[in-house]
């Protein structure tokens, strides 16, 4: 505290040795590159924004894609994103919620442990254009899904995987040994333990990282190219072609017509702000793991 | 003549390598407190934390030897750990509430044992936290977190909360240690009347606080059992040297 003071009067007047003006300089630099950072974000925003958002009409939601997208709306698209991240997220979190448990409460420490882990480090860092390929050979044609909602979902969910098992394993861990123990001593099973005091501690953990997990693959197109197909309408099953918003930004902007072209800042308008509200939610539920979670 | 409430015989136990429990044996009568002392790593925390196999949930524990339990092995094949602990409570060093409300900590122990009747649930939690003598802070407040309360408090919830399935015994593990002087004092006067109901082994690193809850005293030294007396007979005239050197404060 001392130092801060000391610190923030220091920047009040002239340096008056070499030392002070290196820390000053420092001090400017950083806070210079700090601001440079965050440019980027705003540029894009300003640029979605401006271009995107007098394209804003109740027809875009109500109506479909028509007409390669020179009229209609997007509704199937939405609503194709919603279905796909829905189903994506209803066949990932189990899985790797129940990974993630087996490995850290259950199995004893050594290979499986390890082996999920670096499989699931491995494949966070594979581009998402690979999986757009496996899922198009492995359930478009091996499985013989076809083009449809479940082939891209499937795709998708591959995905979500890593980080939601990731960032359930880091909060499980975080979990302290003596909240185990209590449950345990008063005659609770390892299961019971696990069910209803250590995933409840961890809930706003794994919250946030299942929607970090969403907020990336929503804006996911290489994975759908390849698995989706395309649909002027909503998809009756998941058997059906589906449309995606990222999907259909990318045919409106290659689109030969500049009314189409002004179409996608629109669609990308409307995808970014789908996830920055799951962003800011995700926000919220981690500011909420320190309420539950107790401090050390 | 009484049956002890607890048998020792014989017990041994290592982690890996390291011989923590050295041939202990050791009665111990119903309603009565003993205290286990003794200084840091002598096996005090592993002995208790052995008579309801906590100790076993680490790996590299193994043991030889018996415990009874009101004569029944505890290390026998049939023996229902999940029963056993039910039995036999236990309160940590460091307070250790769930991060759930004042009333479901208290309530988690009997809810895991089946108990879903909301009547009974309310009436199980008042006279838990009656008996930890903390009702009367808390009780028109059972809905709020647990980690809301002072450190006190939150271990006469822990000792509620291992009251709340009934227990025959309750173990200890130096409950008042990260507490203030004032909050020692509850947890002391709560041992007292406790021991009317069950009995209860406790460890502690202080000599004044075995003297004043505790009928019996074992002094533990290096995992083995040096002394094993009545707490006033110990303080005044200790047997062995190492015990004297203890209870003087030349080591602990």
């Amino acid at each position: 505290m001392i130092h801060q003071s000391r610190w923030r009067k220091g920047l009040g007047r002239l340096p008056r040795n070499r030392r002070e003006w290196f820390d000053k300089a420092a001090f400017v630099l950083l806070s210079g590159i700090a601001v440079l950072v965050t440019i980027p974000f705003f540029v894009i925003m300003l640029d979605v924004i401006v271009k995107g958002v007098p394209g804003l009409s109740p027809t875009l939601f109500l109506e479909s894609i028509s007409n390669l997208g020179l009229e209609g709306g997007i509704r199937n698209a939405i609503v194709g994103t919603l279905e796909l991240v829905g189903i994506a997220s209803a066949v990932a979190i189990p899985l790797s919620i129940g990974a993630a448990v087996y490995t850290i409460e259950y199995a004893k420490q050594g290979r499986i442990q390890q082996m999920v882990a670096f499989t699931a480090d491995v494949l966070a860092g594979v581009p998402s254009i690979v999986f757009g390929a496996f899922g198009y050979t492995f359930f478009v044609w091996v499985l013989g899904i076809g083009y449809s909602l479940l082939s891209g979902a499937l795709t998708l969910a591959l995905m979500m995987i890593p980080t939601v098992l990731r960032t359930t394993q880091e909060s499980l861990r975080a979990v302290p040994v003596s909240l185990r123990e209590a449950s345990l001593a008063l005659g609770a099973t390892r299961w019971s333990t696990t069910w209803r005091v250590t995933l409840r501690a961890c809930f706003p953990a794994i919250i946030t990282g299942v929607l970090l997990a969403i907020a990336r693959v929503a804006g996911e197109t290489a994975p759908l190219i390849f698995t989706t197909g395309y649909n002027a309408e909503s998809p009756w099953s998941i058997f059906d072609a589906v449309a995606s918003l990222p999907f259909t930004i990318w045919t409106f902007a290659t689109h030969p017509s500049p009314i189409v072209n002004q179409k996608a800042y629109t669609t990308a308008f409307v995808l970014i702000t789908i996830v920055l509200v799951v962003d800011i939610a995700a926000n919220w539920m981690s500011s909420k793991i320190g309420i539950l979670v107790r401090k050390k | 003549m009484v049956t002890p409430k607890v048998e020792i015989k014989k017990l041994n136990a290592w982690y890996g390598d390291f011989h923590v429990l050295r041939n202990i044996t050791l009665s111990i009568m119903p309603n009565t407190v003993t205290a286990v002392m003794g200084p840091s790593g002598c096996g005090k925390t592993t002995l208790i934390r052995t008579i309801n196999r906590l100790s076993s949930l680490v790996p590299e524990f193994r043991s030889t030897g018996i415990i009874l339990i009101d004569k029944e092995d505890i290390f026998h094949s049939d023996m229902d750990v999940y029963k056993l602990r039910k039995e036999v409570g236990f309160v940590f060093q460091k307070p250790n509430p769930f991060p759930l409300s004042i009333y479901d900590n208290v309530a988690y122990g009997p809810r895991t044992h089946g108990i879903r009747n909301q009547n009974e649930l309310d009436e199980i939690v008042r006279d838990s936290l009656q008996r930890a003598a903390l009702w009367e802070e808390v009780g028109h407040r059972l809905e709020e977190p647990a980690l809301k309360l002072s450190g006190g408090q939150q271990q006469r919830l822990c000792i509620a909360r291992a009251l709340a399935v009934n227990p025959r015994i309750l173990l200890m593990d130096e409950p008042v240690s990260h507490l203030d002087p004032i909050s020692a004092q509850k947890i002391e006067d709560l041992i007292l009347t406790l021991k009317k109901t069950l009995t209860v082994i406790i460890v502690t690193h202080n000599v004044q606080q075995a003297l004043r809850v505790s009928d019996m005293a074992a002094f533990l030294y290096l995992g083995e059992l040096v002394e094993y007396e009545k707490t006033a007979h110990m303080a005044e005239a200790p047997k062995d040297s190492r015990t004297e050197a203890f209870l003087t404060g030349r080591f602990g």
